[in-house]
């Protein structure tokens, strides 16, 4: 398993958002999480990356723990420099891009290799110019991000989580924020490194992205994981009331 | 006295008007921005003396400041404040406009999306890179309109310094003017003041337009 997260708790002033929900994904393997909004998938996401911290549960990365549940129940974090190390493990596209405007785009892949990581720049440089090959706009390396559209940014924005050479990259409604007509060179990207083998995990509106690329579809509603599966299972049988409920409204 | 005379003798004081200037910035700028991260400190204590601090400074004239810490020490301490003018003088002008600038750096870290940080987090860099990488070149760029406006406001308000009788460029302006009665000093003032504050305006627009490669 790349990452394991064991009965993960979390709450925000005093309201379940994660209630007791565990989850891995395998070498390899792409989930989509589907499910309402104000479900968790956000937050389970983050909690997955380290932006929030869990109140309960454990986290595990390639089989290493990086947070657990003490005997007082309180969830403990491994040290400071560990965690960078965890970080490094897992990379993360959020839904408004969040790129560093004040860099190129290539500074945007390079930096963190370089500070974060310590390699140099002809390795950062060379590594980012082939991710910018492999997302069709190696012309753009020189360019700030306010002169892309937003799916090149969104586009850029994989490419500097896959410039960390993360074992698994986590997307946050990758395509939310965009146009309709530019959510399609985003999720080409994604179905790419898909074919590659890159494990990933998707939060996702767009189903039939979700049954085309996904190996497991995870339907979250209300802090627990409803309902899981192959695609087909999931979208063509749905066992669960709420997973109907829910899969009809954007079949209408 | 002749006009030359007249601005020879000026110009000693437009060195000292230059100095006071200087080290204004000098210390004024690194210590708003300490002030202005004090000022999101952990610590309840600390917040509030920097608030304090910052309310005080903002809800007084500059004028009361300069003679409270050039006499303070007398007055409040029984002091010998002999030599103390000058540095008196630059502790009343450093801690006003850092107070200021503090205001003004606040406003611009605080402007940054909270997505930036979070971006910077996930990618493992640690605080202190994420703060001089990412978060402050930023803030530079949103603040310059700002931070001209109080540099222009400095260059006028260096004139305060005759309230502590530190013969800058504007208190020999007056002596001369009263005891030659004649205005050309104090267009000479005018036309020095008015020249420098351009020179700020052209070099800050350059400034802003050597930053204007991103948005």
């Amino acid at each position: 398993m790349i990452i394991e997260m064991n009965n993960i708790r979390k709450q925000f002033d005093g309201v379940e958002v994660l209630k007791d929900i565990s989850f891995g994904v395998d070498s390899g393997e792409v989930v989509s999480i589907i499910g309402p909004s104000g479900s968790g998938k956000s937050t389970l996401l983050r909690c997955a990356t380290f932006l929030e911290t869990i109140d309960g549960g454990e986290i595990l990365y390639m089989g290493q723990k990086a947070a657990l549940t003490n005997q007082n129940g309180e969830a403990v974090y491994v040290d400071h420099k560990e965690l960078t190390r965890f970080r490094n493990y897992c990379g993360l596209v959020f839904q408004q891009f969040n790129l560093f405007p004040h860099y190129t785009v290539l500074r945007n892949l390079t930096d963190a290799p370089m500070v974060v990581q310590h390699r140099s720049q002809e390795e950062a440089e060379q590594t980012a110019m082939e991710l910018l090959a492999k997302i069709g706009i190696a012309d753009k390396a020189t360019a700030y991000p306010f002169q892309l559209s937003g799916g090149q940014q969104q586009r850029v924005a994989i490419a500097r989580a896959l410039a960390m050479k993360p074992e698994i990259l986590f997307f946050d409604e990758p395509t939310s924020a965009l146009d309709p007509e530019l959510t399609g060179e985003v999720l080409k990207v994604i179905r790419q490194l898909a074919e590659e083998n890159m494990t990933m995990v998707v939060v996702t509106h767009e189903m039939p992205f979700a049954k085309a690329v996904s190996n497991r579809v995870i339907f979250m509603a209300d802090g627990v994981i409803v309902e899981q599966g192959a695609p087909r299972d999931v979208f063509g049988n749905p066992q669960e009331e709420r997973t109907k409920q829910f899969l009809q409204v954007f079949e209408r | 006295m002749s006009f030359e005379t007249m601005l020879s003798t000026m110009s000693v004081g437009m060195l000292r008007t230059i100095g006071i200037f200087f080290l204004t910035l000098l210390g004024a700028l690194p210590l708003g921005m300490i002030v202005a991260l004090l000022k999101k400190s952990r610590f309840v204590v600390v917040r509030a003396i920097i608030g304090a601090y910052i309310s005080v400074i903002r809800g007084t004239p500059l004028m009361l400041q300069l003679l409270v810490w050039y006499f303070g020490p007398f007055y409040l301490f029984g002091l010998s404040i002999q030599g103390w003018r000058f540095p008196a003088l630059i502790i009343g002008f450093v801690l006003n406009y850092a107070a200021y600038f503090a205001e003004i750096y606040r406003g611009g870290i605080e402007a940054i999306p909270v997505g930036q940080y979070e971006a910077a987090m996930v990618l493992g860099y640690t605080r202190t890179q994420t703060f001089m990488r990412i978060v402050l070149p930023q803030v530079i760029k949103r603040i310059l309109p700002a931070i001209t406006n109080e540099v222009i406001t400095l260059v006028k308000d260096t004139s305060l310094a005759f309230t502590l009788a530190y013969s800058e460029m504007f208190s020999i302006a007056k002596q001369i003017s009263a005891s030659q009665t004649s205005f050309m000093p104090f267009l000479i003032a005018g036309v020095f003041y008015f020249a420098a504050n351009y020179l700020v305006a052209f070099v800050m627009e350059r400034i802003e337009k050597a930053l204007d490669y991103y948005k």
